[in-house]
């Protein structure tokens, strides 16, 4: 039978070659949240409350930033340009932005100042200030994405951030929770840890949790 | 190597017959050794074994998990990662190690199939690190983004292996990846730039991962699976404007004609041939095996079938002046061209390929109607969605020629059917028929005194038919129907 000849010297890389490049697909996901954790830069964003009980969903915290709001982003210059753009070409990329976030006076307050967006562009901007970052975005539907709105939380913290997360959202503290994150020079970017801060100003407690 | 069971019988046998002198014992000895009748205990006793092995290996995989599971959140990410990529190798490795044992030793068929079992396992197990790699370093991927690496992976591993069932899996993945992007695309996440483009051209992509690999795997699931994907991915694109399409082809004349036309065109005119010709011009001769036409051919049957039997709705063709609005925006380079040209380029040379087959024919051979009749339903489909626009009557007409095909095409089945003896041609042809008739009937608000009597006609009349056929084929007999299934050469088209 030819084909049991034929395959009875079944070389070994056929075997080795898709394997190694099944791990190479496993491994680029942690290898491009390295890159961008090792290059990237911090950057403090702010969260806005959001119903509760959309907030918690089984393993995985959902959070809304600021920047994640239309109305923020409406009120940025260069959005009257992005949006005249993403109307005449509809199929590039359907509504990636990119959003310059500009980082606070204080640089020591505890929990950190957030960073204020100050420009939005289609295209990724060339020079930057010193204390400026570019962070890539998605506009589809009037939902707007960074890739940051979900996070995996231990199992055995759950129940304390879960709790502390509600009542700092309950209590509207000035700034309940902010959220740190690295930006990579291509705008990706992944999140580092997060402060809750619960009670008024004049007896606030601070947690922080990393990731 | 036959089965144990039919070693055990031929054992038994065996010693009747030496005993009864039918034998001797040399010839009883030379048996013996041909079915190796001294394997048969040890054989049992390798499959208790193996029975308390696989229980065994099962109980401590259980405990595995537990401790992982108890465990899994005190420790650092290093080493959660080394026990995801140790599984994923461990698994594999053991999986094709165990599979390729078949070519040392023939008679070991359950090493195969535990083999083939673990780089199945080994498959998923590829899907699981790559879920938890993205949540132990919170990468929010949208979910299709999961399945479609996933599905590229296995399809690696399928290739090179010519493994069908890994095959089978990557395709059920990628159509799993694609539909998730299409039914979530108003909302589709923050995702690579790579993967949307895979999106974009999901039709071409998945011919030109499956086809080939139907061929290098030998196996009809693959092509049938494989020509699925790509039909329903292609109508996908064509019909909605997911992926960045903007509105551009969606919703025009043009659009529709295409997306009834072109894929039964492409899959009657599928010859598997055309390939071969292409790639090596050797002269064929007749007896060049066809394993992929007669599938093609049935699809092309049945996606006519789908098709008509929807558009054969007045409703379909009386919304369709306002239904859609005839945006075209035809200045943007679009992937949507990129997919039509290629595909219709393709279909245009197999009916090209067609032709001069049919010209070059024997003259004793007789002559094919059904590819006739198959490009004139293909063409009237075609320029059906011009004519609805025509004028006020002309949905009504368009409904009219509709109806029509439906009915010859249920006839011409069921014809088909009872010439060649297939049950199932001639049952899909029964149901067209009764189904366009029950619908019309409904559709159509006639006196409750005349539906009855037409359902009492169209059952009596069905009830008839098939039992006259199942006579005829029955007093038939020139052709056994278990051996019905038709020779790849000659399918449907005598």
């Amino acid at each position: 039978m030819t084909t049991l000849s034929a395959s009875r010297t079944l070389p070994i890389w056929r075997f080795w070659l898709p394997l190694v490049c099944q791990a190479a697909l496993i491994l680029a996901i942690p290898s491009q949240a390295l890159y961008t954790q090792i290059t990237g830069r911090t950057v403090i964003l702010k969260t806005v409350p959001v119903d509760p009980y959309d907030l918690l969903r089984g393993y995985s915290v959902t959070l809304n930033y600021d920047i994640s709001q239309m109305s923020t982003l409406q009120r940025l210059p260069g959005w009257a340009e992005f949006e005249k753009q993403a109307r005449m070409n509809p199929d590039v990329a359907s509504g990636s932005f990119y959003l310059v976030l500009q980082a606070p006076k204080t640089a020591d307050a505890k929990p950190p100042q957030h960073w204020q967006a100050i420009r939005i562009s289609r295209d990724r901007p060339a020079n930057l200030a010193e204390n400026q970052v570019s962070l890539r975005g998605q506009i589809s539907n009037n939902t707007v994405q960074y890739g940051l709105e979900r996070y995996y939380i231990p199992e055995d913290q759950r129940d304390e951030i879960n709790q502390n997360i509600n009542a700092a959202q309950a209590n509207r503290a000035s700034q309940p929770i902010v959220v740190a994150v690295k930006v990579d020079a291509q705008g990706h970017a992944v999140p580092l840890s997060f402060w809750v801060t619960l009670g008024k100003a004049s007896a606030k407690q601070t947690y922080h949790y990393q990731f | 190597m036959p089965s144990d069971k039919f070693r055990y019988q031929l054992r038994q046998e065996a010693e009747h017959w030496r005993r009864d002198g039918l034998i001797d014992a040399i010839q009883y000895q030379q048996l013996a050794e041909r079915y190796q009748f001294n394997t048969l205990e040890t054989a049992a006793r390798n499959r208790f074994t193996l029975v308390l092995i696989g229980l065994g290996s099962i109980l401590v995989g259980l405990a595995a998990i537990t401790f992982v599971a108890a465990n899994w959140q005190e420790w650092p990410r290093s080493v959660r990662m080394t026990l995801l990529l140790s599984l994923f190798v461990g698994v594999n490795t053991t999986g094709f190690y165990l599979w390729r044992q078949r070519y040392d030793s023939g008679a070991e068929r359950w090493q195969q199939r535990l083999g083939q079992g673990l780089l199945l396992l080994g498959a998923l197990v590829l899907g699981a690190n790559l879920a938890l790699m993205a949540q132990m370093f919170q990468v929010n991927g949208p979910s299709y983004e999961l399945y479609l690496v996933w599905g590229l992976g296995v399809i690696a591993m399928a290739y090179s292996l010519r493994l069908t069932s890994l095959g089978v899996v990557a395709i059920l993945l990628l159509g799993l990846g694609y539909w998730q992007a299409f039914f979530n695309w108003r909302t589709l996440e923050l995702g690579s730039i790579w993967l949307s483009w895979l999106l974009q051209y999901m039709p071409l992509c998945i011919g030109l991962l499956t086809v080939p690999l139907a061929y290098w795997c030998r196996s009809r699931v693959i092509f049938v699976l494989g020509a699925i994907a790509l039909i329903s991915a292609f109508e996908g694109n064509l019909s909605s404007g997911a992926f960045g399409y903007g509105r551009m082809l969606i919703g025009t004349n043009w659009a529709l004609a295409i997306a009834f036309a072109l894929p039964p065109a492409l899959l009657w005119a599928y010859d598997d041939t055309f390939w071969a010709e292409r790639g090596q011009h050797r002269p064929l001769s007749l007896e060049v095996r066809r394993p992929f036409q007669f599938l093609a051919r049935s699809l092309a049957l049945l996606f006519l079938s789908v098709l008509l039997y929807w558009l054969s709705f007045h409703w379909f063709w009386d919304g369709q002046a306002t239904y859609y609005p005839t945006t075209t925006n035809p200045a943007t380079f679009n992937a949507l061209w990129v997919n039509v040209t290629v595909l219709l380029g393709v279909a245009l040379l197999e009916w090209l390929y067609l032709a001069r087959q049919a010209r070059s024919r024997s003259p004793h051979r007789p002559v094919e109607l059904s590819t006739p009749v198959m490009a004139s339903f293909i063409a009237i489909l075609a320029v059906l969605p011009f004519l609805s626009l025509g004028g006020e009557f002309m949905p009504a007409i368009a409904t009219l020629i509709v109806n029509i095909l439906l009915f010859l095409l249920g006839g011409g089945l069921i014809r088909e059917g009872i010439a060649s003896g297939q049950r199932r041609i001639f049952w899909l042809g029964m149901t067209l028929l009764s189904l366009q008739i029950l619908s019309r009937l409904f559709e159509y608000s006639t006196g409750l005194v005349f539906k009855s009597l037409v359902l009492f006609l169209c059952g009596i009349g069905i009830i008839a038919i098939g039992l006259w056929f199942e006579r005829y084929v029955r007093t038939l007999s020139v052709q056994p129907l278990l051996s019905a299934t038709p020779t790849p050469t000659e399918g449907e088209n005598s």
